[in-house]
């Protein structure tokens, strides 16, 4: 909402500062995004009459003479260039705002002795597609418009989309009245009524669309520039003028914040109709483009015989087929009050946001339609010569203002303050609610325009807004929690937890965004998604990651710079359901080479990083041999934590590394939440162990888990450990063999055992490894 | 004869030679050792004389040797020490530091807060309901507020023309609010960490996925004062003792009274204060509850919110890293260029 300074002050009985009114404004939640300093026009630019507008053949070029004190000849092509009207006339030898500095010049081959200017040439406003035009009356031909126009400081002010009062000159003026305790200048307009008979009648056919909807009625209005100081104001807020009926509607909806709608009465003919589109219609809408309607949308439509023709969307926008120009005569005023969220609807499905829409979608205040009508035939009487009529049509009416309970205690309670009940129903009165009661709970009448205060959560608001929330002390809660929040945190703790421990182990931690390309997901063989972004910013990356590993190798990607590659990624994806992952990847040597050489490197070292990462957070991993489609066939597996299933490991498959040039990158990846280990705990032993070292042979295919595991099953009570310290394949064994060497370490906790009996424990190992077929080597 | 013999043990450059000395003077068949044995053969007064003189030549050779043992020894283990010497300047071997993300520092900083306070840490779904996100947090359908959301909606059949729909990226950590209040006892105290995304444009201050923390705290008799409190115990956590807080009017629908809350915080670098716009903040709308208490009934619980007070905040993670570091671009964050995220060690 752009609020000029100079119109804000017509408000206010005494105008704060600049400076001030900044700072006021921020407190009461209208903070001020933006302060536009707009100047006068450039010194060289004068007020001059367009005595005559000739088209140039062949071009779209007028020739316009012009009464600038003295004859002169411009060039121009803006289309509103006609004779009668003032414009601004940039002398040679202007400098423009932009730097464009003005000369005599050729268009065309057609002589321009300076030019005519628009609004955004001129630097007053936005508008650049026409001429800035002005009544012929405005000044004597030759003025320097910059006598006449003075700078203008405009504050961009924020407003929530609760606070659809503030949309409004007055609306800000009202607040800052309260808050600053200024007096609040009410504007009585005061046309001079005739009465003129209403000229066609007006039916609602839905009033739950339009629950108010009033028209007004104007004749004799000359159809023409409005005066300078309107259309300086327009500009400043950032509207486009148009002509004087046009510019009146939305100077009273800038000032009073009621959206209004001027019909030419001819493009009405029999009457006027508001009723909901049928499926299909259309209509042409100012900006020129055709509109297809749903039964959703709310029409103001021309009676004509049996058929009511769309003549405007409600609340969004008129139609071109009955727009004022210059040959209206009568005008008919729309001040009406529409259904927030059939607006919203609308304005939503055609992508149509409007000044007006803007503000009905928020809500106007249902009670402002007399004024603004009055307002609007005052200006249009003042600015158009129009006659205007006593008789209106208000169907709906006024609407009641709206009760709500309000308790000093409550809003102390609140707010945590001791505030006293004087202090608190002031503020309120300020800013214009109406308190009944004499003692608590009173019942507060809620001016019609706050339609953001129903509740007396509201007016508790409204309370310290304008008391100050620099009234409200510090404290801190003191409670025993419910008993059933206990443990809510174990997730966050989880997760916490596991992103210490792999940094700890020096992989670097990475996020990534959860949407990436269906097609890269495809190239290295991810699950296929199950969601998509429905309106991605990016075409290419709509699908939800559906695992974490192809965000990690676009990572490798992107870091081809590094020696070598250690991250790691805690995050959600997207698969049936929505779950959490832990996935890491390791590319190049885990100790990377200084004037040293650098190792830890394949397979085995990520594994390694595995097992200790379990091992730190108490549990048992094992990796059970599997194929995935994405993984090395002969090195990957299944990664089986505390004899959950809960993952995989192993190197990228060559297909997929190789045409990317990934090198051969390993990966694990986990789906949270990891079970818990539980560690079993036992005294040191005391009496000292046995160690046996065996060596078995077995078929290649066989694995150290296949054989660790009848080793454990057959070994008695008291095998402590087992390690495997080596790994053989080659001569003498034969090309399908391998030799598995493992040290075992037999402890019983309450004797030394003897040579016999882990001798016999050995016996027993052997007996169950040679009946598996395999042989006992050395 | 002693004379001789002893130069040959001082001679003696190594242990080897100081040994093949020995043997060669001591040994069974040395020098001294044949002549002792061949005292038996001089008459019993020559024997006793030169006897005795053989002994203390013996122990002179013995007390030698050791003496020349011990020198030998200490030369061998200086050169063996100055052959061991290292260039201890040169670098150990490379162990990989490893470092969380940035944002996982802070927001593992800003929990850490809460939870020295009490707080409990949960989380939340980022495919979020709509009914979650918006309609049960007093954004209803058409409600203009949803503009302020700029929204990434979901949908289960790719390239689908229809936008809104019942699922979406969570625009805000809002929604945890209601789901946890959905499922828990007030009094309680909870902060939500996690990411939230809007429908934006990237550039250097704007990022379509950004981090949140949410705060809630629910009992019977929570105030604003609590709010206000609970802020200023995190800002002055953050930025030290002489941190403030200011409450600005301002709209969250599923808060009221509704809040931004600013931040005094002094630029280390300058010296210089200002009042930074950390997050928004408020009185949890009764609306809010309501909703709470509907979702609670159609899950056969209690409806028990109806008649609470609580306050909920929510402030931005990007922001205050971006502030505590030179961060220029918010976009970095999620780059994952290996440069910029290992520069930030020793966090939290």
């Amino acid at each position: 909402m752009r609020v000029p300074y100079s119109w804000l002050k017509e408000f206010l009985v005494e105008m704060p500062k600049p400076e001030a009114l900044e700072a006021a404004l921020a407190r009461l939640g209208l903070p001020v995004e933006e302060v536009v300093r707009v100047g006068r026009p450039p010194a060289g630019v004068v007020f001059a009459v367009v005595e005559a507008a000739e088209p140039i053949p062949g071009t779209e070029l007028k020739r316009l003479i012009l009464n600038a004190g003295r004859e002169v000849v411009v060039v121009s092509g803006a289309p509103n260039a006609v004779a009668g009207v003032g414009v601004a006339w940039a002398q040679p030898g202007t400098e423009l705002p932009g730097g464009t500095a003005i000369d005599r010049r050729v268009i065309q081959g057609h002589t321009s002795e300076g030019m005519a200017l628009s609004p955004a040439e001129m630097g007053v406003g936005d508008y650049a597609g026409g001429l800035l035009t002005l009544p012929k009356d405005t000044l004597p031909p030759g003025t320097p418009l910059a006598e006449v126009w003075a700078d203008e400081i405009v504050f961009d002010v924020e407003v929530t989309p609760n606070r659809a009062d503030a949309l409004s000159i007055l609306g800000v003026a009202r607040d800052l009245a309260a808050a600053l305790g200024i007096g609040l200048i009410h504007k009585n307009p005061t046309p001079d009524l005739r009465d003129l008979p209403f000229p066609i009648p007006v039916e609602v056919w839905d009033e739950s669309g339009a629950d108010r909807y009033l028209v007004a009625y104007a004749r004799h209005v000359k159809v023409g520039p409005a005066p300078l100081e309107a259309q300086k104001r327009l500009l400043a807020a950032g509207q486009r003028p148009i002509n004087n009926v046009v510019d009146a509607t939305n100077y009273v909806l800038l000032e009073f914040g009621n959206p209004l709608h001027a019909f030419d009465r001819a493009t009405l003919f029999d009457g006027l109709v508001v009723r909901r589109a049928q499926a299909g219609e259309r209509l042409v809408t100012l900006d020129g483009i055709e509109r297809t309607l749903t039964p959703e949308d709310l029409l103001i439509t021309a009676k004509k015989g049996d058929s009511t023709i769309p003549v405007a969307i409600a609340g969004v926008m008129g139609g071109a087929n009955s727009e004022v120009g210059e040959s209206t005569r009568e005008v008919i005023l729309e001040a009406a009050h529409f259904d927030p969220i059939s607006i919203r609807k609308t304005a939503r499905r055609l992508g149509l946001s409007t000044e007006a829409s803007y503000r009905f979608e928020r809500g106007v205040d249902p009670n402002l339609p007399p004024l603004a009508a009055r307002r609007f035939l005052e200006l249009i009487q003042r600015w158009g010569g129009a006659e205007v009529s006593a008789n209106w049509i208000d169907l709906g009416g006024e609407k009641p203002r709206h009760r709500v309970q309000f308790r000093p205690s409550y809003a102390n309670r609140l707010l945590g303050t001791t505030l006293g009940k004087n202090e608190q129903l002031e503020a309120l009165h300020k800013l214009g609610i109406e308190i009944r009661g004499e003692a608590e709970p009173y019942t507060a009448l809620i001016p019609s325009w706050r339609i953001d205060l129903r509740i007396e959560e509201d007016l508790v608001e409204e309370v310290a807004r304008i008391v100050g929330y620099d009234k409200i002390p510090e404290t801190l809660p003191e409670f025993f929690p419910a008993p059933d929040n206990q443990g809510a945190e174990a997730e966050y703790q989880a997760e916490a937890r596991i992103k210490r421990v792999l940094s700890g182990l020096g992989f670097q931690e990475v996020i990534n965004y959860p949407w990436i390309s269906e097609g890269f997901l495809e190239t290295v063989k991810a699950p296929p998604p199950t969601l998509w972004l429905a309106n991605p910013t990016n075409a290419e990356e709509s699908a939800l990651r559906s695992a974490l590993y192809p965000g990690l190798l676009r990572n490798l990607l992107t870091n081809r710079d590094q020696p070598a590659l250690l991250i790691f990624e805690l995050g959600h994806v997207f698969l049936r359901d929505e779950a959490v992952h832990l996935a890491a990847l390791q590319s190049g040597p885990y100790h990377r080479p200084t004037w040293q050489a650098g190792f830890g490197e394949g397979y085995y070292a990520l594994k390694g990083v595995l097992e200790a990462f379990a091992a730190r957070l108490g549990a048992r991993v094992e990796v059970h041999p599997e194929r995935y489609p994405h993984l090395h066939p002969g090195i990957s597996g299944t990664v089986v934590w505390e004899g959950e299933a809960r993952g995989w490991i192993g190197v990228l498959h060559p297909e997929i590394a190789e045409p990317l040039e990934l090198g051969t990158p390993v990966i694990f990846e986990l789906t949270l939440p990891l079970p818990q280990g539980s560690p079993d705990i036992t005294d040191v032993p005391r009496f000292p162990p046995a160690t046996r070292d065996l060596a078995v042979v077995v078929p290649r295919t066989v694995t150290h888990l296949e054989v660790a595991e009848v080793i454990r099953t057959s070994s008695g009570p008291h095998l402590r450990a087992l390690e495997v310290f080596d790994v053989y394949q080659g001569q003498p064994l034969a090309e399908d063999e391998k030799s598995l060497a493992y040290h075992l370490t037999f402890q019983a906790p309450d004797r030394t055992l003897t040579d016999e009996a882990v001798d016999g424990y050995m016996a027993r190992i052997i007996e169950a490894l040679t009946q598996r077929g395999w042989r006992i080597r050395g | 004869m002693l004379e001789d013999w002893l130069q040959q043990i001082e001679e003696a450059s190594s242990l080897e030679a100081l040994e093949a000395a020995r043997v060669r003077l001591l040994g069974k068949k040395g020098e001294l050792t044949q002549k002792l044995k061949q005292l038996g053969k001089l008459p019993p007064e020559a024997r006793r004389e030169e006897g005795r003189r053989l002994n203390e030549a013996k122990r002179a050779l013995e007390a030698a040797i050791l003496t020349r043992r011990e020198a030998l020894k200490r030369e061998a283990l200086g050169a063996r020490l100055a052959q061991e010497a290292l260039d201890v300047t040169l670098p150990g071997l490379a162990f990989p530091p490893g470092n969380t993300h940035v944002l996982t520092q802070v927001l593992a900083e800003l929990v850490g807060i809460f939870q020295r306070m009490g707080y409990q840490a949960v989380l939340g779904p980022e495919a979020e309901e709509a009914f979650y996100n918006f309609d049960a947090l007093n954004i209803p359908e058409h409600h203009p507020a949803r503009d302020m959301h700029d929204t990434f909606w979901l949908t289960t059949t790719p390239k689908t023309s229809q936008i809104e729909g019942a699922k979406l990226l969570r625009t805000h950590t809002s929604p945890i609010q209601v789901r946890y209040m959905s499922q828990h006892t007030p009094p309680f105290k909870i902060v939500a960490p996690g990411k939230v995304f809007r429908h934006e444009a990237t550039d250097a201050t704007h990022e379509a996925m950004f981090h949140q923390l949410e705060g809630l705290v629910v009992g019977d008799n929570i105030t604003m004062a609590d709010l206000k409190g609970a802020l200023l115990a995190m800002a002055r956590a953050l930025y030290g003792p002489e941190a403030k807080v200011n409450f600005r009017p301002s709209y969250f629908p599923f808060v009221e009274p509704g809040v931004e809350f600013e931040v005094w915080w002094t630029n280390p670098k300058t010296g210089k204060g200002t009042w930074l716009e950390l997050g928004g903040a408020g009185m949890v709308h009764p609306e809010v509850f309501r909703a709470v208490d509907e979702l609670r009934r159609a899950k056969g619980l209690a409806p028990i919110y109806t008649g609470k007070t609580g306050f909920a905040f929510g402030l931005g993670v990007e922001r205050i890293a971006m502030l505590r570091y030179p961060i220029p671009d918010i976009r970095a964050f999620f780059q994952n260029r290996i440069p910029f995220l290992t520069q930030f060690r020793g966090g939290a």
